[in-house]
């Protein structure tokens, strides 16, 4: 019998429609790479960490993998090789350059007793990501502490593990569904950019039960609610200052398993535009905003629009004059257009929620951390995540000025809310601040 | 404190840049002196060539990761388009097309038919740049029937070694050659 070579062997897939653009458009000052971090109660053993990783892998193969070209698109190849675990040095969410990781899409790092990992998002979105990450800290617990994390406990948790690759956007569209998304640009903030490539990291650990109540009070959703603050602190320390014209537009990533049936680790994420025009909308007070953020997301967050919205994406990827193109000429076109797209969007605030941590794990992990990529043109992200009580709302930055980060921390520890500010240094004023005034 | 105070700077991508600035200015140099010393003879060009093949080689060598076939391309377009040019800049004596490329065809496929024979399970890896080179080395054919060549001689013997490379390469990889199709042409 003949046979068969090494490669002819592994196993590939194409890519999902969502992840077919980010391969494309990506470069270093365009990452698209998110970031899950977990801040432990101990000290990180990495060669533990390590073998946590493989483990996780095994039982994960669907991000065991390397990105291959073709001759149209992208593809994925199951990799052979065993991803490397290295000490955080640089700064978050850096472009994952896969020459220097044997050529993984994603990259765990440590750094004390925090554990991160960086992910490309064409292989995952947030969610399936978490999912992912979960895995590698239930298995460095269980490793590390196999006494006290007993038998019973892990048996529970394997049976979790349910999952399929396929590309659940294009069982779910609508072939007919047309977005009302609005061809307006959006008003870009303003500001001197951090020289050297560097990237602020600025986390507020907000107290959970003092934001519900006071976004109860309001009548809002914890998001509708942070949305709210957000555009307030944008409109207040940028856009007033840079009297902008254009409308406040801000992208929030929903997570379509919400809405549809689907065991997916693959991207499968859609979003929605709170576009508000200041001075049309006479959106002057925090008060207002908040009306018309609720409003907004009423309008928007219903399974109708948002398949409005994914389909018109799935369009575009599927277009019968677009999947010809050879791959080399569709770079081309995304690269020199995708300055131009992206100005859609003034800031993108991304919530994946409650990280859930059953029994006695929970005892060993202080709180989790969500970062995503900023770039040229949405030059600062926003993402939370929850756990436990904590809720850490993180702001990632390329500007120097960090008056939006101060506004929205101050307008929060107004409401009465209890929050503590971690950074990585580059923009550090705030948590100088908060720490003279804790002394 | 959950960040290292110092980040890493990345010193390779900057040594990459300070050297390719500095072969700008080497360029420009060789060109001014050319033009002012001895502008009949393009001896600067000649220079200036090579410092461009050097910087394509290294270049997708460090982007690149190692696959070993995909290096034997890459020598087997750059050189002939390096020979092309010198030839063309000496006033076109045509020992490019007789020659140089024949034989750089002949190397080519007979180094891909030696990595197929002795690593045939990581053909593959091998398949797709193995096509671009049997179709690079299909050049010698118009060499010959537009009459190109005044010795038809080594065209024809590359002719002939980048045809029994591939009936080789396929009898011992059709499957592989096949699978490789699929991944890299999907759409």
């Amino acid at each position: 019998m003949k046979k068969k070579s090494e490669n002819a062997r592994l196993h590939w897939r194409k890519l999902d429609n969502s992840a077919k653009i980010f391969p494309i458009s990506t470069g270093k000052k365009y990452s698209t790479v998110f970031r899950l971090s977990a801040v432990l109660k101990e000290k990180v053993e990495p060669k533990v960490l390590e073998e946590a990783v493989k483990q996780a892998l095994e039982k994960y193969p669907f991000f065991k993998v390397r990105m291959k070209s073709g001759f149209f698109w992208y593809y994925l190849e199951e990799n052979q090789k065993s991803p490397k675990i290295e000490e955080e040095e640089d700064y978050p969410c850096q472009y994952i350059d896969s020459r220097r990781n044997h050529n993984y899409l994603f990259k765990v790092t440590y750094f004390e007793s925090k554990v991160n990992i960086d992910i490309f998002h064409s292989l995952t979105d947030g969610n399936s990501g978490t999912t992912f990450f979960k895995e590698i800290i239930y298995t460095y617990l269980e490793l590390m502490h196999p006494e006290v994390l007993d038998d019973e406990e892990r048996k529970i948790r394997k049976l979790e593990c349910d999952y399929d690759i396929e590309d659940s956007y294009m069982k779910n569209y609508d072939k007919k569904a047309k977005s009302n998304a609005s061809g307006k640009k959006a008003y870009v903030l303003r500001g001197t950019k951090i020289p050297l490539g560097a990237i602020s990291a600025i986390h507020e650990i907000i107290d959970l039960e003092d934001l519900k109540k006071e976004s109860k009070k309001q009548g809002a959703t914890i998001t509708q609610y942070l949305t709210a603050v957000l555009m307030y602190s944008i409109y207040q320390e940028n856009y007033v200052k840079a009297k902008g014209k254009r409308p406040i537009k801000i992208c929030i990533p929903v997570n379509l398993k919400k809405y549809f049936t689907s065991k997916t680790l693959s991207n499968f994420f859609s979003y929605i535009t709170v576009e508000a025009q200041m001075k049309k909308d006479k959106l002057d007070t925090f008060e207002k905003m908040l009306d018309f953020v609720k409003k907004d997301f009423r309008q928007k967050l219903t399974e109708e629009e948002i398949v409005k919205t994914m389909s018109t994406n799935v369009k575009i990827g599927n277009n019968p004059l677009i999947r010809p193109i050879p791959l080399f000429i569709k770079k081309a076109i995304v690269r020199l257009s995708y300055i131009e797209i992206r100005k859609y969007t003034t800031i993108t605030f991304s919530n994946i929620g409650r990280i859930g941590i059953i029994g006695k794990y929970k005892d060993y992990i202080d709180y989790f951390l969500m970062l995503i990529a900023p770039e040229p043109v949405e030059k600062v992200k926003c993402s939370s995540c929850t756990f436990e009580n904590k809720m850490v709302f993180t702001f990632t930055s390329i500007l120097q000025d960090n008056r939006i980060e101060k506004r929205f921390y101050e307008f929060l520890k107004e409401k009465g809310m209890k929050i503590e500010i971690e950074s990585n240094g580059v923009l550090d004023d705030i948590s100088r601040e908060n720490k003279s005034q804790k002394e | 404190m959950i960040y290292p105070e110092k980040i890493k700077a990345k010193k390779s991508d900057k040594i990459i840049k300070i050297l390719m600035s500095s072969s700008f200015v080497i360029v420009f140099v060789l060109w001014l002196i050319n033009k002012l010393t001895t502008p009949t003879m393009p001896w600067a060009a000649l220079a200036n060539a090579g410092i461009v093949y050097t910087w394509v080689v290294v270049i997708y060598s460090v982007k690149k990761n190692i696959n070993i076939a995909g290096h034997v391309l890459l020598q087997t377009i750059a050189i002939s388009i390096l020979m092309f040019y010198i030839d063309y800049m000496l006033g076109m004596k045509g020992w490019a097309i007789n020659i140089a490329i024949p034989i750089i065809i002949m190397v080519a496929n007979l180094t891909m038919l030696v990595l197929t024979i002795v690593s045939y399970k990581k053909y593959m890896k091998y398949a797709i740049y193995q096509l671009i080179i049997v179709l690079f080395s299909m050049l010698p054919v118009i060499f010959v029937t537009e009459h190109m060549v005044q010795d038809k001689t080594l065209s024809i013997i590359a002719i002939g070694i980048s045809v029994l490379n591939f009936i080789i390469c396929l009898i011992l990889s059709a499957k592989d050659v096949k699978e490789t199709i699929i991944r890299k042409f999907h759409f």
